[in-house]
């Protein structure tokens, strides 16, 4: 049996090799094709941000939605400012009475 | 896009203004409400649960108080016009400077001493656990403020001591 050599560094191997390996040929209109998906996915992301910020200004414009939102901040800053007033309210009765029984401590 | 950006930004503040307006208004209304007594003695009612007889007895001893408190501002109001007049024009400290500052110190630890046991007879009218809270307080409320008391001497006796 006759004895192949399979040398890679075989120059005359690599030759072979080099002239075997097909480049297949582009298909037509290729570089467009590519230029298109690129813009097309960019569109894409541009469209699925405009939804999002679309359907967020559908649903606060609800009206059952809003009255609820402004119902609870209604709520909530009335319970800050009741508190905060019975807080202050508190401080200005000690001022009182410590400057009624010390004078002019506080001031 | 432009439209939901405004939507939503007008959302926000609108949302915004419905909180602080809503804050201030009840802040505001809450305070004076609350402010409107004219009590002095309603602080110590709500801070301490005070009963109405509590109350009562604190209020006796409190009008007991104040009448004395106004006579000893006075006198110390009187003398620290006194120590003023003597350093006018002074140019060393004389006998009777000297003697004025040492009965002015007196008649100020005299104040102090009957303030203390004025708090102590209310906080003796109060539950026990009020009680001790109250003095605890009202030490760290007027002698933590020493000199501030002692600036407050320096005017007229009714007008700086802010008794109605």
């Amino acid at each position: 049996m006759k004895e192949t050599n399979l040398n890679p560094e075989d120059a005359k191997l690599r030759g072979l090799l080099c002239r075997s390996r097909v480049a297949p040929a582009l298909p037509p209109r290729f570089q467009e094709g590519v230029w298109r998906r690129i813009e097309n996915a960019e569109a894409a992301k541009v469209a699925a941000r405009r939804n999002w910020l679309d359907s967020l200004a559908q649903w606060l414009l609800r009206p059952k939605l809003a009255l609820v939102g402004a119902a609870a901040l209604i709520l909530m800053g009335s319970f800050m400012g009741v508190r905060e007033g019975a807080q202050s309210a508190r401080h200005e009765a000690q001022a009182r009475y410590v400057a009624a029984v010390a004078p002019n401590l506080l001031r | 896009m432009r439209r939901s950006l405004a939507i939503l930004l007008g959302a926000l503040a609108v949302g915004v203004a419905v909180f602080a307006g809503s804050y201030l208004v009840s802040q505001q209304v809450c305070a004076r409400h609350l402010a409107n007594a004219t009590d002095d003695l309603d602080w110590l009612r709500n801070e301490f649960h005070l009963n109405d007889s509590e109350l009562a007895r604190v209020r006796q001893l409190h009008e007991g108080y104040l009448p004395k408190c106004l006579e000893m501002c006075a006198r110390i109001a009187v003398k620290k016009a006194e120590v003023h007049r003597a350093l006018t024009g002074a140019t060393n400290v004389t006998a009777t400077v000297e003697q004025s500052v040492r009965k002015l110190s007196e008649l100020r630890a005299e104040c102090q001493l009957q303030m203390l046991r004025h708090f102590v007879e209310v906080s003796q009218a109060m539950p026990p656990e009020q009680g001790s809270r109250y003095l605890e307080k009202m030490q760290r409320l007027t002698l933590g403020s020493h000199e501030k008391v002692e600036e407050s001497m320096s005017g007229a006796a009714g007008q700086s001591h802010g008794h109605e």
